[in-house]
């Protein structure tokens, strides 16, 4: 997937109110009606808890005494799982002792507010938190951003092919790994300059994010040099993909220099079912590939079968 | 009480957001409901159930204030801090729960 405006929470966020008492539901609801935030209120810890599971919104809010589940122990099943560990909470309690506040931090709680609140302290409260998390879900974004193509960078790759890989060994389900290298690079450098070289560059990593689906992880791997994550993709759909990108690169016009063309090569690793191949063994069959490609006169696409019985080639341009 | 003496026993009490727009509606249904929480009150005190009278002053206090009564809210954290010290003494609380349901007849929506 490429990266887009959803993705850095410019979507309404949701802010799950977890509170036995629905007083709190209805004025916390009339109150935060203009907001900026879609509010969602549950009941008990045990449902609310379920909730946050199944929305990944953007808040919670979280009152500490209630029947059952309390709020301390959400907190505390929250930070325990890495799928809610960094989702911010604001905790809404009538418990106001300094004890109470030290433990509910200590949980991971960014702010604390207690009953009986003052409705507008509570909103611009609420504001600020949804504000820190934007910008902290952007820092920790940008970090993984390639700054010249707004692909992902390396960073990123390394992390979901790991991911990925891993994914895959476990549900037998298909994958496939593209690199991509454009041919003859440092000329385009030498002979117009870096800045054309850089529009290049762009280029490719606009026919990546045109031609990448959904589910793709476009990302700049250094220099020339591009990788493209396919979940759930055979390899010969993946050949397919490295094809599409090949050809209408080869078919660009360039602004100003009509006569000139720029080629890419690719290397495609690609698996149609379980396989335990490693994730730096994958790179490597991928990288040999593309390295076949360059050989056999660059501008085209080569690609070989990971794991299963014994490796079967195909190529393609 | 403070409150009492502030204003006569029979005078009305209004929510501060009687006129905001955004809080009549569910100002309304507070009021509407309001007898029947005095009503699960009174209840808890005949049962001497000292559980759920500590609960119904614990939403009462923090809900009270949301929907503009901060008298209410006071009186149920009163009758909640009584409960504290009373050492689950019913009797020992009868004259917060007077106040307190004294305080809610005389509340009207506007
Ligand atoms: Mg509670």
């Amino acid at each position: 997937m490429t990266v887009d405006a959803e993705q850095l929470g410019e979507h309404v966020p949701i802010v799950l109110v977890i509170d036995d008492c629905e007083d709190v539901h209805r004025l916390l609801t009339a109150r935060l009606r203009n907001e900026a935030m879609e509010l969602v209120c549950e009941i008990s810890g045990e449902v609310g808890l379920e909730r946050i599971h199944q929305l990944q919104p953007s808040l919670v809010v979280l009152d500490l005494e209630m029947p059952g589940m309390d709020g301390f122990e959400v907190l505390r099943r929250m930070k325990d799982d890495i799928s809610t560990s960094d989702i911010p909470v604001v905790v809404l309690s009538g418990m106001q002792s300094p004890n109470d506040k030290v433990t509910a931090f200590d949980l991971g709680a960014v702010d604390y507010i207690t009953k009986p609140f003052d409705l507008m302290e509570l909103r611009v409260r609420l504001r600020a938190a949804l504000k820190m998390r934007h910008l902290i879900q952007m820092l920790a974004q940008r970090a993984q951003i390639d700054g010249l193509t707004g692909l992902w960078n390396r960073a990123h790759f390394d992390e979901r092919w790991s991911e990925e890989v891993k994914r895959a060994e476990r549900s037998g389900s298909p994958l496939s790994l593209a690199v991509f290298d454009l041919d003859h690079f440092k000329q385009v450098n030498d002979t117009y300059g870096h800045p054309a070289g850089d529009a290049v560059l762009q280029g490719v990593a606009r026919l990546l994010q045109q031609v990448a689906r959904q589910a793709d992880v476009a990302c700049r791997y250094g220099g020339e040099e591009f990788v493209v994550i396919m979940p759930d993709t055979p390899p010969e759909q993946a050949l397919n993909l490295c094809e599409r990108v090949r050809v209408a690169l080869s078919d660009t016009d360039w602004p100003g220099k009509p006569s000139r063309e720029v080629t890419i090569s690719a290397g495609v690793a690609g698996s149609n079912g379980p396989t335990s191949t490693g994730r730096d063994e994958w790179i490597e069959i991928a990288d040999k590939n593309l390295y076949r490609a360059k050989s056999q006169g660059r501008n085209r696409a080569c690609m070989t079968h990971v794991g299963g019985a014994g490796p079967r080639l195909a190529d393609a341009g | 009480m403070r409150d009492e003496q502030e204003h006569p026993a029979d005078e009305p009490l209004v929510s501060e957001f009687a006129s905001d727009p955004d809080m009549i509606e569910i100002v309304e249904y507070f009021v509407e409901e309001l007898p029947k929480r005095v009503q699960a009150i009174r209840s808890a005190v005949t049962d001497s159930d000292v559980q759920s009278l500590r609960t119904l002053a614990h939403q009462l206090k923090g809900a009270a204030p949301g929907y503009g009564f901060a008298a209410i809210g006071d009186a149920a954290g009163v009758l909640e801090a009584s409960l504290r010290v009373s050492d689950g003494s019913i009797e020992g609380v009868m004259g917060q729960v007077e106040d307190l349901a004294s305080l809610c007849q005389r509340v009207r929506v506007r």
